[in-house]
């Protein structure tokens, strides 16, 4: 197993939910074929660095996955067949520098995807899991602040 | 006044700061090794030693393709928002 990132530019043009469910369809093309997902990072709607077909912004998602070598071409095809996709970018981590930054990666998405579920308002994506964790410090700090 | 230095002292920030590993994502620390039309830096003028500028280079070209960073910019971009893209 060897480790990997995958930073993919869902289109602009879909609904919230759409853009999740793209994405679930992008994680389930990744275990489908064996790999394991270590932790995914959300970046949100963003602007392109420059219009990709017509395109101004994208809504930026990385998975951080470890995968057999030989499976990724496979990916990488269901990938290029998928129209809700404008750009996808897999990274390899190989030598034990990269591997070491991996985990560090990893360890930094997991500590951002945690964060703003206690703090913030919880985002379309999780929304189950986002709420119940969101609901308790809520109700917590608000006698508190009485 | 021949022992004069031409320029000031170069010194590689990212050794410095001993850095091991660059993210792509990051934009804003790749801002440094960019000119204002996002071209790579020469290592000349930014001081970076030869293995950072290596890392740097791969980094840039990496964002680049992820639509991070653009590949060019033109006249009209440069006047109206060199820094928007990075937001």
């Amino acid at each position: 197993m060897r480790n990997y990132e995958n930073l993919v530019i869902v289109k602009p043009t879909l609904t919230a939910e759409e853009i999740q469910e793209s994405i679930k369809a992008i994680e389930e093309v990744i275990t489908s074929n064996g790999g394991e997902i270590a932790t995914t990072d959300t970046m949100g709607m963003r602007k392109l660095a420059y219009p990709i077909d017509k395109n101004e912004r994208g809504h930026f998602h990385v998975i951080y996955y470890s995968a057999e070598p030989s499976v990724i071409s496979e990916i990488e095809r269901r990938f290029r067949i998928n129209e809700e996709l404008l750009r996808f970018v897999t990274i390899k981590y190989d030598t034990n520098r990269e591997v070491t930054a991996w985990k560090e990666l990893v360890k930094k998405a997991l500590k951002k995807a945690e964060a703003p579920k206690v703090e913030a308002a919880p985002k379309a994506e999780e929304a189950p899991v986002a709420e119940e964790k969101t609901e308790a410090p809520a109700e917590e700090t608000a006698p508190a602040a009485e | 006044m021949a022992e004069r230095r031409k320029y000031k002292k170069r010194y590689c920030k990212y050794c410095e700061a001993k850095v091991d590993f660059i993210d792509y994502k990051d934009v804003a620390g790749l801002r440094f090794s960019l000119s204002e039309r996002y071209k790579i830096m020469p290592r000349r003028l930014t001081g970076n030693c030869k293995r950072h500028q290596d890392m740097v280079a791969t980094v840039i070209k990496r964002a680049r393709a992820a639509a991070l960073v653009p590949y060019t910019v033109t006249r009209k971009q440069v006047v109206t928002a060199p820094f928007e893209n990075l937001k």
